[in-house]
């Protein structure tokens, strides 16, 4: 029983730790294949439990995600959420340390310029990708994709609005259609 | 212009009021955006940080992995306080965050099975996709317009969201890329 409590700690670190290095665009890039490895390869939620667990993760403040926090807590209680978001938080936030550090010999140069250029779709497009993968793995089907639809439309149209409300107009929303 | 010039030392600010504030911003800051909450909460409110350093930071959080609340987060404790600074802005902006989101978690694991639960988590769950969505087209619109930007964009959508094919592989493969072709519209423009 412990050396599988272990396993399960090695294993969290072992994924989220190079998910850190690759969110590019910041945490729901990398959100695809968190689910993947979650639900398909560890076996560690369900595809229902993942949805829950998302919506849970954002319903609490804070930086993008508490996901990882979740994830770890369901495969190994406190000790699997802490090494999960240390894991997801961590390797990420070092090297940003480090590269502050030199960013000044880089600033200006047309290389850097093209850098950040050419990285901008390449995020955009991986967070579009991490919302089609929690969709996918939504039991709610085409409702879940109608509401996240309307909501981009409403965030586009009015992109002040408070995105607080949204999220109890979703729950108000769906709360109503199960009661009908 | 010199270095010093563009940007003129923060403020002496105290070890623990930078602790205080990080605490808070962690807790209060709903519906993700976590860089939105630090300019208001930083440059607007406080003005610990300066308007052109913290875009500055923004621009250099840009072309490296992590969340964008993380990473300005470190870069502003850094400017504040050096490393350890750093750690604790760190430590602040998460403590709070981890402890809901743990609290919640128990809740659910007590009522989850109820339906209406599950309701309501799906609603929620598709407003911050709408969120999410609405991030990724405001990224593509203004911070890469060009036909190459979308099909570089859309691509990855292709490759990521509806093939699931492995991040690492797609990054590796479209980032030159789209990185070349930048450099090379530069050159020409």
């Amino acid at each position: 029983m412990r050396d599988g409590a272990g396993d399960i700690l090695v294993a969290l670190g072992l994924m989220f730790a190079p998910l850190s290095l690759l969110s590019f665009g910041g945490g729901n890039a990398v959100l695809a294949d968190i689910a993947t490895q979650s639900i398909a390869v560890h076996h560690w939620t369900s595809r229902r439990e993942f949805a829950d667990l998302f919506a849970l993760s954002r319903a609490a403040p804070g930086p993008g995600s508490m996901l990882a926090a979740l994830i770890g807590w369901q495969a190994a209680g406190i000790a699997g959420a802490l090494v999960a978001t240390l894991s997801f938080y961590l390797p990420g936030a070092v090297l940003v340390y480090g590269a502050a550090r030199v960013w000044g010999r880089w600033r200006g140069s047309p290389w850097h310029a093209a850098v950040e250029r050419g990285m901008a779709p390449i995020a955009a497009g991986l967070l579009v990708s991490g919302g089609i993968a929690v969709l996918r793995a939504s039991p709610a089907g085409w409702p879940e994709w109608a509401a996240a639809l309307i909501a981009t439309v409403a965030l586009l149209r009015w992109p002040r609005l408070h995105p607080v409300p949204l999220l109890l107009g979703g729950a108000a929303l769906f709360l109503l259609l199960a009661v009908l | 212009m010199t270095g010093a010039e563009r940007n003129p030392a923060p403020p002496a600010i105290g070890f623990a009021p930078l602790v205080a504030a990080f605490l808070r911003l962690g807790g209060t800051s709903f519906g993700g955006g976590t860089a939105g909450w630090l300019h208001r909460e930083m440059v607007l409110r406080r003005g610990w940080i300066d308007e052109q350093s913290f875009f500055a930071m923004l621009a250099l959080g840009q072309v490296m992995p992590g969340s964008n609340g993380v990473k300005m987060t470190v870069l502003i404790g850094e400017r504040l306080h050096g490393a350890a600074g750093a750690a604790a802005a760190l430590a602040g902006l998460l403590a709070v965050p981890f402890a809901i989101v743990l609290a919640l978690g128990a809740v659910y694991a007590g009522y989850g099975e109820h339906p209406l639960v599950h309701a309501m988590l799906d609603g929620v769950a598709a407003a911050v996709i709408g969120l999410t969505f609405a991030s990724g087209l405001h990224g593509l619109v203004r911070g890469a317009p060009g036909l190459a930007a979308w099909a570089i964009a859309g691509a990855t959508v292709l490759c990521v969201g509806v093939l699931r094919w492995p991040l690492l592989p797609v990054v590796a493969g479209l980032a030159p890329l789209s990185v070349g072709l930048a450099f090379a519209a530069a050159r020409r423009g």
